[in-house]
């Protein structure tokens, strides 16, 4: 199974997916991984099989749905987009990580307070 | 919540597709990447190089998509049974020993339970049959709990609330003719308020109406639907025909539907209304009543109590010392056998628990051998519950196919245990016939296989990861520091030793008995005797006088017949329950206590039937020929009722007075306080002491009645002859002879005095042959894992015992530090199991009474067989041992 790492990932990767294809509308795995490494400002490298799993999950949630397309290059390519659940999913998690970063922000803060 | 399950649901279902579309999807996703690095300027060699690795391999990525995709469990399950199924298969020995161990163990838990399930638990054939109770009557002066109770009684009993309707039936042997020739068949007195409570109806016809309880209206009669086929074949126009029952006309008014009887022990072949009976002393009915929906069998026994202590204080002379004790049907149906059945459940756990210990250390020993195998998995990233699973999977795949084989093996034994306790056994079983497979049985199968999988399984699973199993790759096999077998391994074979002197134990307490019983003294000869049962039909027989002239002409002519030594009557053969007792009087001695009587087993023989049974006479003489109607009432009694009833003085001339209604056909007249008159009887001879209940139980005061002066109508008989030869081959020749002297008198039974003694063991007997079958199972068992366990521990030792040899040893010396090792855990496995049947052999003593539950002789025996059988399993291979040479062992690695 996959190690302590990469599961920490995987949460913040769900979301990092969900709110890409929010933004983009429809995808395929290549362009989000694409885009999230873009969007990091290529901080972050994403292993690109862990995406796929990622997707899969996503998928048997419901949040997001996939069916076959042609891509830019013409090339056969599945493409996932959000589904109802999905947008209410990007919202929850966006709360949530927002709230976790302002906690985690407090402990950091330089100041101490007295 | 929802979500998880949505997810489950997809993997679950996406084990049983594959996953193609995948491998286009990561196609596409390298595609794509592979256009990019193109278009940056890579070569494509390169492009597609730097693809790959950012993908992190192909393979892994599908390994972990498929992960996500499906159950990974379900997958590695998969890969463990065909991996189990593999090395099962590599190892055919110990496979086969371990199926066959568990299949033993399974199939004769399999065997046993069928049986407790078709007798104990499914439902009765009746529309919601449990609701059904039947309500004994219990006597605490005699201490019985299962007795039968009187009319009267039951017609108060049936005022309670518990119960939306209750019934009383008895059964009575009659006579059938419904032209020339007379049957002899069972038939249910019953209640008119049986068929609501059974919810059973007549196929045709009616049931019967509360009136004709009443005497003179009660001559009709129902048919049950095999008597009915066999007599009439089926003809549907027998209603309003007349059967003559007792040679009294019955109109026939129904027919039973098929498969339908209320009499568990035996099926009735006609019914007829219970007649209303106004004695409270009486005691004769099964009461049988339907509770009310909701109402439980405690408070019904409480309303019970409530009426029993109410009847006793308004009749205190009657039933002062009644109560009642309700029992579901079902069980009471079964009450005799279900205390055997489930000691039988109990012993058969045990050899399931012997077996899966066998198995246990089995997989023990083979587990030390697999050490490195799982060694070098663990070093190739299998974590331990990894291989945890895997041990399970293979002891749960040897239980699943030793279930398999057991299902099989206990299908027949159920089958053949079904047939031997049917022949074998006089009181019958009910329902035992219907033992066999149904989804009961089969789920109690896969569950106990199940249960035993995992039980031998855990402990070689837990025990293969728990030391740290890199030490095993660092470890030389050659340790001298681990020269012994672990210790779990010797604590399971102690187990098992213990277990098996349990059973031992009890087999051996079981046998003793037997064999006391068998050579207990009978007061009897039994060979070269034929026991004709006859039946005196009533109103013909209610007169001495026509009961003298039939035995008086079937005697002479049998007296006069080639081959016939003496013949004569009794009513109560030896080992048969006993007589009835009866209260009498001690002429010029007063009673024992005011209002009471003494007592004694009263019972009737003529004048040869001491001779043919060759029963000593001890004192005075037996009966003879002038000891008619009109002489003065002789009887004869046993030593006991002598020495009871005339300590210190001769008991010959002494006179007694029994209350007798004479002449009267029923059989109420036996009951002493309908007395009508006194007869003054002299005491003429004393014969030895007869086992009359049965060989197990010491006789009681007996006083026999002479059959040719006796006003006793006693419709039961039975025809003792003595034979020069074969006693079988004068079958025919007493049949003419009787029928001659009576043609309406039916025959009911010829079986030899010898058939009747081994019957009277049957009971003994099967359940010490089935103990012995399962002890011997158990001892083989535990010979088979001391067996295993020696044999192992020196292949493991071989080493350790070349340098001995090598430094000087003597083979003696060798084969004794073996033999100890192996005897000293026998040792302890008997003294623990020593304790164990301390506690268990007196549960026997509800099934076979004779048993003396820590009989010493019987103890020490089966320590002394454990022993030797110990022995020889230690022996041979400790003998191989004692041959190892020091050069070969030296040098095995």
């Amino acid at each position: 199974m996959t190690d302590d790492k990469t599961d920490v990932w995987q949460g913040t990767l769900a979301l990092m997916i969900l709110k890409t294809l929010e933004t983009l509308g429809s995808l395929h795995g290549y362009g989000i991984a694409r885009r999230i490494e873009q969007t990091s400002a290529n901080h972050l490298i994403v292993n690109y099989g862990t995406l796929y799993p990622a997707l899969l999950k996503l998928e048997q949630e419901g949040y997001i749905a996939s069916e076959w397309g042609i891509s830019e290059n013409n090339r056969k390519a599945k493409f996932y987009r959000l589904t109802r659940a999905g947008k209410k999913q990007v919202e929850r998690e966006t709360r949530e990580w927002e709230r976790t970063t302002e906690i985690l922000a407090r402990f950091l803060a330089p100041r101490r307070q007295a | 919540m929802i979500r998880a399950l949505r997810a489950l649901s997809f993997r679950v279902a996406a084990l049983f597709r594959n996953d193609g579309d995948f491998s286009a999807e990561l196609d596409s996703h390298l595609q794509h990447h592979i256009d990019d690095n193109i278009r940056a300027g890579m070569t494509p060699e390169a492009a597609h190089r730097e693809a790959v690795l950012a993908l992190g391999g192909v393979m892994q990525t599908r390994e972990r998509y498929r992960d996500r995709r499906r159950l990974p469990i379900v997958d590695t399950l998969r890969q463990d049974i065909v991996y189990a199924v593999r090395l099962l298969r590599k190892s055919p020995a110990f496979t086969l020993t371990a199926v066959a161990t568990l299949a033993l163990g399974i199939g004769a838990n399999t065997a046993i339970f069928s049986v407790v399930n078709a007798v104990l638990l499914r439902p009765l054939p009746y529309r919601d049959a449990d609701r059904l109770v039947m309500i004994f009557a219990t006597n605490t002066q005699t201490g019985a709990s299962t007795d039968v109770s009187s009319y009267p009684d039951y017609v108060d009993w049936s005022k309670a609330d518990s119960f939306e309707s209750m019934t009383a039936f008895a059964t009575r042997n009659v006579t059938v003719s419904s032209g020339s020739e007379a049957d002899y068949v069972l038939a249910l007195r019953v209640a008119s308020t049986a068929f609501d409570t059974y919810r059973i109806q007549p196929a045709i016809g009616r049931g019967f109406r509360a009136d004709e309880q009443q005497p003179g209206r009660s001559h009709v009669v129902i048919l049950s639907d095999g008597y009915w086929k066999s007599r009439f074949g089926g003809a549907p126009d027998v209603l309003g025909e007349t059967l003559r029952v007792n040679e009294e006309p019955y109109a026939i008014i129904g027919v039973m539907p098929a498969g339908v009887h209320i009499n568990a022990a035996a099926p009735e072949e006609i019914y007829v209304p219970l007649v209303v009976d106004p004695s409270r002393t009486h005691g004769f009915l099964r009461v049988v009543g339907r509770l009310r929906p909701g109402v439980t069998l405690s408070r019904a026994q409480a309303e019970m109590r409530v009426i029993t202590d109410r009847l006793a204080k308004a009749y205190p002379k009657s039933n002062a010392t009644i109560g009642a004790n309700a029992m579901s049907l079902v069980d009471a149906t079964a009450v005799n056998v279900r205390t055997g059945l489930f000691v039988l459940l109990g012993v058969v756990a045990l050899v399931l628990l012997i077996a899966c210990t066998n198995v246990a250390s089995l997989m023990l020993a083979r587990g030390t051998a697999r050490r490195r195998e799982l060694s070098v998995r663990a070093a190739l990233g299998a974590d331990r519950a990894r291989i945890v699973r895997q041990l399970l999977t293979e002891s749960l795949l040897l239980a699943g196919v030793g279930g398999i084989v057991g299902l099989a093996v206990g299908t027949w034994m159920a089958r053949a245990l079904a047939l031997g306790l049917a022949a074998n056994l006089h009181r019958a079983i009910p329902r035992v016939e219907t033992t066999g497979v149904d989804g009961w049985v089969l789920g109690f199968t896969i569950l106990i296989s199940l249960a035993t999988g995992i039980v031998f399984g855990l402990a070689p699973a837990f025990s293969a990861v728990s030391p740290d199993l890199n030490a095993t790759l660092r470890d030389d096999s050659r340790s001298t520091t681990s020269h012994r077998s672990p210790r779990l391994q010797r604590a399971l074979v102690v187990v098992e030793t213990a277990l098996a002197l349990i059973l031992l134990a009890g087999a051996g307490v079981l046998l003793k008995s037997l064999w006391t019983l068998g050579s207990v003294s009978r007061g009897f000869e039994s060979d070269h005797v034929l026991a004709v049962d006859l039946w005196l039909p009533q109103p013909r027989f209610a007169k001495l006088s026509d009961r003298a002239r039939f035995f008086g002409e079937t005697l002479t002519h049998l007296r006069n017949t080639p081959g016939v030594r003496s013949a004569g009557f009794v009513a109560d053969l030896p080992l048969n329950g006993g007589s009835d007792g009866l209260g009498f009087r001690i002429v010029g001695r007063p009673d024992p206590k005011p209002g009471s009587m003494f007592n004694a087993g009263f019972n009737i023989a003529s004048d040869d039937y001491f001779s043919a049974m060759r029963i000593p006479v001890r004192q005075g003489r037996a009966f003879t020929a002038a000891d008619r109607g009109d002489a003065p009432g002789a009887i004869v009694i046993n030593e006991t009722a002598a020495r009871r009833f005339w300590p210190n003085e001769s008991p010959l001339g002494r006179q007694i007075s029994l209350p007798i209604a004479s002449e009267e056909p029923d059989e109420h007249s036996r009951d002493t306080n309908d007395a009508s008159s006194l007869a003054t009887l002299t005491v003429i001879g004393v014969v030895a002491d007869v086992r009359d209940i049965s060989l197990a139980t010491a006789a009681r005061p007996e006083i026999y009645l002479n059959s040719m002066q006796a006003r006793l109508p006693w419709p039961w008989l039975v025809l003792a002859v003595h034979t020069i030869g074969d006693p079988g081959t004068l079958t025919n020749t007493v049949r003419n002879i009787v029928h001659n002297a009576d043609p309406n008198v039916p025959m009911v039974k010829f079986s030899t005095m010898d058939q009747i003694v081994s019957r009277s063991m049957a009971e003994p007997r099967v359940y010490t042959i089935l103990l012995a079958v399962f002890a011997a199972v158990a001892l083989t068992l535990a010979a088979v894992g001391l067996y295993g366990l020696v044999s192992f521990t020196v292949s493991q030792r071989t080493h350790e015992l070349g340098i001995r040899v090598a430094l000087g040893a003597a083979r003696g010396e060798i084969l004794r530090l073996v033999l100890g090792d192996g005897l000293r855990l026998a040792a302890i496995g008997a003294v623990v199991g020593l304790a164990g049947a301390w506690a268990c052999t007196r549960v026997l003593r509800t099934l076979v009474h004779s048993v003396e539950p820590n009989d010493p002789l019987a103890f020490a025996s089966v320590i002394v067989l454990l022993l030797a059988v110990a022995l020889i399993a230690t022996w041979l291979p400790a003998r191989r041992a004692a041959q190892v040479d020091p050069v070969v062992a030296l040098r095995t690695d």
